[in-house]
């Protein structure tokens, strides 16, 4: 019996690993952004846009607003395509095509963000460079590019919500006779409006850490810009640019606390997905 | 009729965007194979040295760094992940502390990989002092794949009968044993089979190793301990730095060795759960 209680305490410890995981990245990150965070000062840090770490200027709002304005394209054009895959896996594809796009919605959920960033490098920069006449590296070329890897998040756990679906919900909207478009926009759409707020919320987790493949098309320019065609960079391509570079000192220290704000990005958004099953269940 | 008319609009648009999702696909896949396929077959490429400062080099070490790593890193999350599914689908009950750990196991999933590859450099390259190796870039990944793991473990273990368990039970089998001589055994084909996609998704990380494992090698990394560079990494890292001058054609042909690589681990994973359905089935039959 002795045994058994060791055992279950080992596995316990196990799944508290997670915990000790979280806990030991958020130590240390905010231990190594102390610096930043008490001699650049908060202020500082979140307000001024000039980043010059040769000049002791470290200011990362214009990457905020890479990163702000990055996902918040990806999630544009690629929730749409996402949500609306979703609806044709799930109501309109016949069975067998249904069962060729979901795999090739898995396929490209594993393919690495290298080889996307590499796409974009070569095929969507230059485009986006002729018919817009710039660099074609920014915003416009981060945000498709998100949106791809975007896509494959929101159309899977999309389809799982309107799978989970009752039947009768679209059996009954069909007996009482309404179309096909009809019973997805005022049955099935409402049913599954959680579901899918969640997948939409799991893609913007993937779109605000994306790291390599924005950092392979976004330009990696330190300017603050609203612009779409203008090379900029996002919190993910600075840390993974710099932090090569990066001497031990306030400049590494604001690299962390760029990490500490992306920690706390991905945590909200947990709590927030949280918030919205747990409402649905009461 | 005008529901009717909305309703054919409607399916002509949701017909476009499933096509256009394939499109994009099949896009890039033609694109990156069209550009690298030859490159990646060529022995001198996928089984040749890196070079320096000339032209030519090869990605063979690169390679191995990729397999290695992902051997490391389930060795070390596997036990780990199956221990913590145990828990969580026999032994946890509803509650404070379950919902808890699942929120940090949410928290954790949704972290963005260069956290974890700076956390790891911070950890176990800098205040460890292994310096950059293949056994710092295998615990950080282990960290990051430790929610899809289990996540895929626990559901394989929640589908094992409950009929199972209460017969084992029933035989005078404490808790224990029960799990490790009935439920475990049964639910070990579908443990694994979810082990085999995140383990294509290791070798596509490249944000988490190339601060923890390194960037680039030219000897086959042997120990543990060995600086490595896994291909995902060395591809960004020859297309940023662009060290050598036929750099365009190194990225194209790693590209597509890994697009092989994750496509070969995708459909070994769906070739085994189809085959674990199959005997699924056949235990059913008897």
């Amino acid at each position: 019996m002795a045994r058994e209680r060791y055992i279950k305490l080992l596995l316990m410890a196990c799944a508290s690993l997670s915990f000790l995981a979280i806990l030991l990245i958020f130590i240390f990150i905010l231990r190594e952004s102390m610096p930043a965070l008490t001699k650049v000062g908060f202020g500082n840090l979140f307000t001024s846009t000039d980043w010059n770490p040769d000049k002791g200027s470290f200011g990362i709002l214009a990457f905020l607003n890479g990163t702000i304005l990055t996902t918040l394209g990806g999630l544009i054009i690629g929730a749409p395509l996402g949500v609306g895959t979703a609806i044709f896996l799930d109501q309109v594809a016949p069975k067998k095509m249904a069962t060729v796009i979901r795999r090739g919605i898995e396929l490209l959920a594993g393919i690495p963000s290298v080889v996307i960033g590499w796409f974009g490098l070569i095929i969507l920069v230059p485009f986006i460079a002729r018919i817009t006449n710039s660099s074609g590296y920014g915003i416009a070329a981060a945000s498709v590019v998100l949106a791809v890897m975007v896509l494959p998040t929101i159309t899977a756990l999309s389809v799982e919500t309107l799978r989970s679906l009752p039947i009768e919900l679209k059996e009954a909207s069909l007996a009482m006779g309404a179309t096909r478009w009809q019973s997805i926009r005022t049955v099935l759409l409402p049913a599954a409006r959680e579901g899918i707020l969640v997948a939409v919320i799991l893609g913007m987790g993937r779109a605000i850490g994306e790291t390599m493949a924005v950092q392979m098309v976004i330009g990696n320019s330190r300017q603050f810009t609203l612009s779409l065609f203008k090379p900029t960079a996002t919190l993910t391509s600075r840390l993974v640019t710099d932090m090569g570079e990066a001497p031990p000192g306030v400049f590494r220290s604001s690299l962390f606390a760029m990490a500490l704000v992306l920690l706390i990005f991905a945590m909200l958004l947990i709590f927030s997905v949280r918030m919205i099953t747990r409402k649905r269940k009461a | 009729m005008k529901a009717g008319r909305a309703d054919r609009i409607a399916t002509i648009v949701f017909w476009s965007i499933g096509l256009v999702s394939m499109a994009i696909l099949a896009f890039i896949i033609l694109e990156i194979f069209g550009r690298g396929l030859v490159t990646a077959v060529s022995p001198s490429f996928f089984a040749g040295q890196p070079a320096t400062n000339q032209a030519g080099g090869g990605v063979g070490p690169m390679i191995v760094s990729s397999l290695y790593l992902a051997a490391l890193t389930m060795l070390i999350s596997l036990p780990v992940s199956i221990g913590a599914a145990i828990y969580m689908a026999e032994y946890a009950r509803e509650g404070k502390f379950n919902n808890f750990i699942r929120f940090c196991l949410d928290s954790l999933a949704t972290l963005p990989s260069i956290v974890f590859g700076i956390f790891g450099l911070t950890l176990f390259v800098v205040t460890f002092k292994w310096s950059y190796c293949l056994l710092a870039g295998a615990f950080t990944l282990a960290l990051l794949n430790l929610p899809i793991l289990l996540r895929g473990a626990e559901e394989s273990i929640k589908q094992v009968p409950q009929t199972y368990r209460e017969a084992s039970m029933s035989l005078g089998a404490n808790r224990w044993i029960t799990i490790k001589k009935v439920v475990l055994p049964s639910a070990m084909p579908g443990v694994i089979t979810g082990t085999v996609l995140p383990i294509g998704r290791i070798m596509g990380e490249a944000a988490a190793v190339i601060y923890t494992t390194g960037l680039f090698i030219r000897a086959i990394p042997l120990s543990p301990f060995d600086p490595a560079a896994p291909l995902a990494g060395y591809i960004w890292y020859a297309q940023t730095e662009a060290t050598v001058p036929d750099y365009r054609q190194i990225v194209n042909g790693g590209a597509a060795i890994l697009l092989i690589l994750v496509f070969l681990i995708n459909f070994s994973a769906r070739r085994f759960a189809r085959f674990y359905a199959k005997r699924k089935q056949l235990e059913v039959k008897l």
